[in-house]
């Protein structure tokens, strides 16, 4: 316990596998790509190549505490760099690459504005995505540029830390990560070492201690995400232990590769958000499963969205026949400002579901109820972490009152990178205000939502997650990717409720045109309320945020300004036809002409 | 008939019609089994999400043994965008073999 940063930590695990070199195998991060083809990497061997980064660095004129944003696909080399970047005194920014197929000039908007929001001096990036940056580059002005490690400036190659400057410290910032809200706002979270590493060692001191079980982990989470990096891949650096690394494409294109990749390693603790498990009973063949046994999995952590009970029954049920353990499965709950986990449900126990009565839920209390909602614990705190449940004045309210989540402990972020302004908003006397809703029963808390995302109709709110969730299984709707908003209409009388319903691809005329009477009757059946309209919604059209949560009120502005769009690419045809179109219109108006359509 | 694993090889020079194989991958990575022709538009028609987008160029890219690079994404809006876009490549890569 004497290392106090993540540079000491990766010194450690170097100097272990220098004493165990004769040994078992050495520990390390192994990456998978997608013809399953392994390249395996110790961590003494990042270690040596992050500390001649942090030579080149240093002679590049990146100076102490300076931000520097890596821009890298999941691979070997966002390690030299973030590691690099940590050794040369600095900062590391880790921001999510474009994705293939997705809309470059969004891209651009949100990555310039996470840059200036960081300060950054410097991006470091892989050749190919480097090429594709120019606009972010030229929006952002970073000092330094952008520049992969091969055109840093050369130095000698050293087997030790070639500063003599001041060493680094517990206090000093480990990183910065983006929480959601990624494009109105961007806040950078800012870490510590020491809350990172008090994250990590709480994290590791979860994991059933039953030896002579090694653990080891599997993650295609990607590394811009807390999840991901602290969730993942620090913990297996702490052991030290080896930690299998897929790309987030090879899971979602792919996604047996992950319970294959599990199970050809024998990974005890692999995690993923609510959906990866959807996907993975939707789209995962039985032939791809040949030979796959999941016993060795132990803990299947279930965070970073809502935990959907049915998604977990059917993830359960579906695999239980490649030797899926029950207690496996797990939901947690956390935030990045709190660096990742808050609670984690028992890892010993089967996930938990609580039935609790509707009515009284939308009038802030939870009572249990057989025939009411049924909500997931999401467990208990971490060591030393403390949760308060507040009302609007900020009084702490006893168990089974909801009201807004409240968190101390020794992981909080530092605040908000320059922006005093957000920090005391987010950080008073020493709590984290989280804005999400909740409640504590048993000592268990149970999540309702977030602050600002309430349906209110008729006087009542309904929490948006209950009359979402009544869609799942409906056919034709896009399981999660459903929104729930209520307005008040320009002129109206009554909050109107909307359904925002992305459709499957696949849909046949009947289902598709029987689809909106179908949403509105399953709300009406498991929530008693009649949608006012419902909006089925190409695939992709709903606003998320970049770690994919759903962004509710902002699908209801853009619909109110007819801008709720599926997304298209921009394109000179693109672009044609639409002169083209509005062009026509035009002239339909002026010559009178009717539309044909 | 045998269907081939879209990991495994293909033949360097495959003599079958690249829309052939590409319906053959459609149906196997996305379990589409409707028309596929030169004329639908991948996003518009084939209501392809991006991971579903993704899912079939990386089909196409393991498939065929070539590299489809963001300039040719952003030319890909047909069908037959894709079709020419493999032909192209997979023509320069026998130039650059021969």
């Amino acid at each position: 316990m004497g290392e106090s940063t993540l540079l000491d930590l990766l010194a450690r695990a170097a100097a272990l596998e220098q004493a165990d070199a004769s040994l078992e195998a050495p520990s390390g991060l192994r990456f998978v790509d997608r013809a399953e083809r392994e390249r395996f990497h110790t961590w003494g061997s990042l270690r040596t190549a992050a500390l001649r980064v942090a030579g080149s660095l240093r002679r590049l004129g990146v100076e102490r505490g300076e931000r520097v944003a890596l821009v890298y696909p999941t691979g070997i080399d966002f390690f030299h760099a973030f590691f690099g970047v940590l050794a040369a005194g600095a900062v590391p920014v880790p921001l999510y690459p474009p994705v293939r197929f997705g809309r470059l000039d969004e891209y651009h908007l949100r990555t310039a504005s996470m840059l200036r929001a960081a300060s950054a001096r410097l991006v470091l990036a892989d050749g190919r995505i480097r090429s594709l940056l120019g606009e972010t580059i030229a929006a952002a002005r970073p000092r330094l540029g952008c520049r992969t490690l091969s055109a840093l400036p050369s130095v000698p190659p050293t087997d030790d830390d070639p500063d003599s400057g001041e060493p680094i410290r517990a206090d000093d910032l480990a990183l910065v990560q983006f929480s959601s809200g990624t494009t109105v706002d961007p806040k950078p979270v800012a870490l510590s070492h020491r809350a990172v590493l008090a994250q990590v060692r709480a994290l590791n001191g979860f994991w059933p201690d039953d030896s002579p079980v090694r653990h080891s982990g599997v993650s295609w989470l990607p590394l811009y995400h807390d999840m991901g990096l602290i969730g993942c891949v620090f913990p297996a650096l702490e052991i030290p232990t080896v930690l299998t690394l897929l790309g987030p494409e090879v899971f979602v294109t792919r996604p047996a590769l992950w319970l294959r990749a599990i199970a050809r390693h024998r990974a005890t603790v692999s995690v993923a958000p609510n959906f990866a498990y959807g996907l993975c009973v939707d789209r995962i063949r039985d032939d791809e499963l040949d030979g796959v046994d999941l016993s060795c999995w132990r803990v299947a952590l279930n965070g970073a969205e809502p935990v959907s009970p049915r998604v977990l029954r059917a993830f359960q049920e579906r695999f239980a026949a490649w030797s899926l353990r029950p207690e496996a499965l797990t939901p947690v709950y956390g935030l990045s400002e709190a660096t990742l986990a808050v609670t984690f449900s028992d890892l010993e126990t089967p996930f938990r579901t609580t039935r609790f009565d509707r009515d009284l839920l939308a009038q802030g209390r939870a009572r249990v109820a057989g025939d009411g909602v049924e909500l997931v614990s999401v467990g208990r705190p971490l060591p030393d972490t403390e949760l308060e449940i507040r009302d609007d004045a900020l009084h702490p309210l006893p168990e089974s009152r909801i009201g807004r989540l409240w968190v101390r402990g020794p992981s909080l972020m530092e605040g908000y990178l320059d922006r005093a302004d957000a920090t005391a908003r987010a950080l008073v006397d020493g709590w984290l205000d989280t804005g999400d809703r909740g409640f504590l029963s048993g000592g268990e808390l149970f999540l309702t939502g977030r602050a600002k995302d309430i349906v209110i109709l008729r006087g009542r709110n309904y929490l948006p997650a209950d009359i979402e969730h009544a869609l799942d299984g409906v056919d034709g709707v896009r399981t999660g990717c459903v929104v729930a908003v209520s307005h008040l209409p320009e002129g109206g009388r009554n909050e109107e409720l909307l359904l925002f319903v992305e459709t499957r691809h696949d849909l046949d005329d009947a289902t598709r045109s029987s689809l909106p009477r179908r949403c509105a009757d399953a709300v009406l059946g498991s929530v008693g309320l009649e949608p006012d309209r419902v909006v089925p919604l190409a695939p992709g059209t709903l606003p998320r945020t970049s770690s994919g949560k759903l962004r509710r009120s902002e699908a209801l502005r853009r619909w109110l300004e007819g801008r709720l769009e599926p997304p298209r690419r921009v394109t000179p045809w693109f672009l044609a036809g639409a002169w083209l179109r509005s062009f026509g219109g035009f002239l339909r108006a002026r010559l009178g002409l009717r539309s044909a359509a | 008939m045998t269907t081939p694993d879209s990991t495994s090889p293909p033949p360097a020079h495959d003599d079958e019609p690249v829309l052939d194989v590409l319906r053959r991958l459609a149906e196997k990575e996305l379990s589409y089994d409707g028309p596929l022709e030169r004329e639908q538009r991948l996003v518009e028609d084939l209501r392809l999400d991006s991971i579903r987008l993704l899912t079939l160029a990386l089909a196409v890219e393991d498939h065929f043994r070539i590299c489809l690079d963001e300039a040719d994404e952003e030319r890909l809006v047909t069908v037959g965008d894709l079709v020419d876009t493999i032909e192209t490549k997979r023509a320069e890569s026998a130039d650059a073999d021969g």
